[in-house]
């Protein structure tokens, strides 16, 4: 567990040595701010819905996070692989799950702060006027779980190149086709999508959030993404030895 | 284990796609040796390497350190090993004190431990005054320095150096061979090098790899002397008054056992001398000190040529085959 720790630290503290963290937290306040505000087209804005609520800061986060969170993840194993350190990395003795989550959680420790970043939404949605804090909390409860989801997704595709920029762009359609495309291709394909197929689709399960409803099946979905990938990550590691 | 092996090879073999890396490799290590594994490019000391170290499987065959089987505990033969991989890999971004207190953490230290263990390998390769710098301004010899202390924080049973000396310069390759000899006094090593000059100078023992088998396994003098039928030594003398190099040849090749002699060169300065190439078929050093003193000539060298890799490459093979 210590070493899980040792290198979550060191990543959030690599991460933060490079320019690809603020750039990636401005454009997130910024792209979010803008859209909270002033919405795309004037249906879920804040101004527009005249009434205390952050629902649509919940509804655009998404977005943004699935563009921005492979920026951070891209280099997690790829710069590795390129520079030669995973060889060191991985011959500690650790085992490759554990960085695997090490990693992760560095990430993760990345989108806190992203998302902390955001409160100035919140603390100014309650100066003008008095939201529901209970449906707030729950909608950042949602997008830490739909931005771990991106991350651990981000993250596998970290471990199949030594290409960051590989890495990024496979990493971002893979975010954006489960936030948006599998809900798309459902409706296109199914004039009555079965509910397990809805199921599949990040924004189905992400909807209560966005509402400000905690629902453990929800929570529990984007947990299981999660651990897919996290083990998926880990096995594409260990294919060195398969080569 | 009880007869002092450390490292235990059998029978490795690594598949690739495409090509066979090794060929079924077995040696073993003992404990405070410093052996060097030794091969041309491509001969599969790397392979050989990385499977020791667990960062690859081999296709069959068992490596154990210290009696445990890394391919059932890998983790634990992890804990055993230190290793500088080949062009050393470092997070270039990394303060040098940081990088060593990140691996150490990683290797389960914490607190004064690993601060007292951070001063100690510091104080061992001699970066007392490189701590606070970045590893990426450091020059190639300096992270050396840097990867081998990694290697050694926690004074691993077994250390494993991938080239240590390649891409250095002269002077730096002089200081990290010094620094391995010393290490190699307290610990056990095992290093790679397609040197001879370096093996020779560092290893107690070297085991030889070819396409991926051993073609052979001791020390350097019993691996000369195995392959070695004629031998062949340098002479530089400096001919009497009215004599000159071929004059001189004639009598060389008059001497008793010796089968051929030639100049190699004649220099001007400092001494104005002619060097040969004697080959005779025992080691003729004293009699041809013995023939220069009677013949009045001035002897201004006399060693065996040392053998090249190549040439015991192909004396080997030549066995083999």
């Amino acid at each position: 567990m210590n070493a899980v720790l040792t290198l979550a630290r060191r990543e959030l503290a690599a991460t933060f040595d490079s320019p690809i963290a603020y750039i990636a937290a401005t454009v997130f306040l910024v792209v979010t701010g803008l859209l909270f505000f002033f919405g795309h087209d004037g249906s879920a804005d804040f101004f527009g819905a005249r009434e205390a609520t952050l629902r649509p800061l919940f509804e655009y986060a998404p977005w943004a996070l699935a563009v921005i969170l492979p920026a951070v993840t891209m280099r997690l194993f790829a710069e590795e692989k390129k520079s030669g350190t995973l060889e060191l990395l991985v011959t500690l003795p650790v085992s490759d799950l554990q960085l695997v989550l090490g990693k992760l959680l560095g990430a993760v420790g990345f989108l806190v702060v992203a998302l902390l970043v955001t409160f100035v939404f919140p603390v100014a949605v309650a100066m003008a006027g008095n939201p529901d804090m209970g449906a707030v909390a729950g909608g950042y409860l949602g997008l830490l779980l739909i931005g771990t989801a991106f991350l651990a997704l981000g993250l596998l595709t970290s471990t199949w190149t030594h290409n960051q920029i590989v890495a990024f762009i496979v990493g971002l359609l893979l975010c954006v086709f489960f936030w948006t495309a599998t809900d798309a291709l459902i409706k296109v394909a199914f004039d009555k999508p079965p509910l397990t197929l809805q199921l599949l689709s990040f924004r189905t399960q992400f909807d209560d959030f966005a509402k400000g409803v905690v629902d453990v099946r929800n929570v529990l979905y984007f947990l299981s993404v999660s651990a897919v990938a996290v083990v998926g990550s880990t096995y594409s590691l260990q294919s060195r030895h398969w080569k | 284990m009880a007869d002092g092996t450390v490292v235990r090879v059998r029978n490795l073999v690594k598949q690739y796609a495409t090509k066979t890396a090794l060929g079924g490799v077995s040696f073993d290590v003992h404990a405070g040796e410093i052996m060097g594994l030794l091969g041309p490019n491509g001969a599969g000391k790397s392979t050989t390497m990385k499977i020791l170290t667990t960062y690859l499987a081999a296709t069959s065959g068992d490596v154990a350190v210290d009696g445990v089987d890394s391919a059932e505990d890998p983790v634990k033969v992890r804990a055993m090993l230190g290793y500088l991989p080949e062009s050393t890999p470092l997070y270039t971004d990394m303060v040098v004190f940081d990088y060593l207190e990140y691996v150490g953490s990683m290797r389960g230290f914490k607190g004064a431990e690993l601060r007292k263990r951070i001063g100690d390998v510091i104080r061992m390769v001699g970066l007392q005054e490189y701590v606070g710098f970045q590893i990426g301004t450091l020059s190639k010899g300096y992270r050396q320095r840097v990867g081998l202390a990694q290697a050694m924080l926690h004074n691993p049973k077994v250390l494993i150096l991938d080239e240590p000396t390649s891409g250095l310069d002269p002077n730096q390759i002089i200081e990290i061979r010094n620094l391995i000899r010393e290490l190699g006094k307290s610990h056990t090593v095992i290093l790679s090098s397609h040197n001879l000059a370096e093996v020779r100078q560092i290893c107690d023992r070297v085991v030889i790899i070819h396409r991926g088998k051993v073609v052979a396994d001791g020390t350097i003098d019993e691996l000369e002397g195995k392959v070695a039928s004629t031998h062949r030594l340098i002479l530089g003398v400096q001919p009497k008054a009215g004599q000159s190099a071929s004059d001189l040849v004639a009598e060389l090749q008059a001497q008793d056992g010796v089968a051929a002699a030639q100049v190699t060169h004649e220099a001007k300065t400092p001494v104005p001398h002619a060097s040969f190439e004697v080959e005779a078929a025992r080691d003729l050093r004293p009699e041809l000190f013995q023939w220069a003193q009677r013949s009045g000539h001035g002897l201004v060298e006399l060693r065996r040529k040392a053998m090249d890799l190549e040439g015991i490459f192909q004396s080997l093979t030549q066995d083999a085959n």
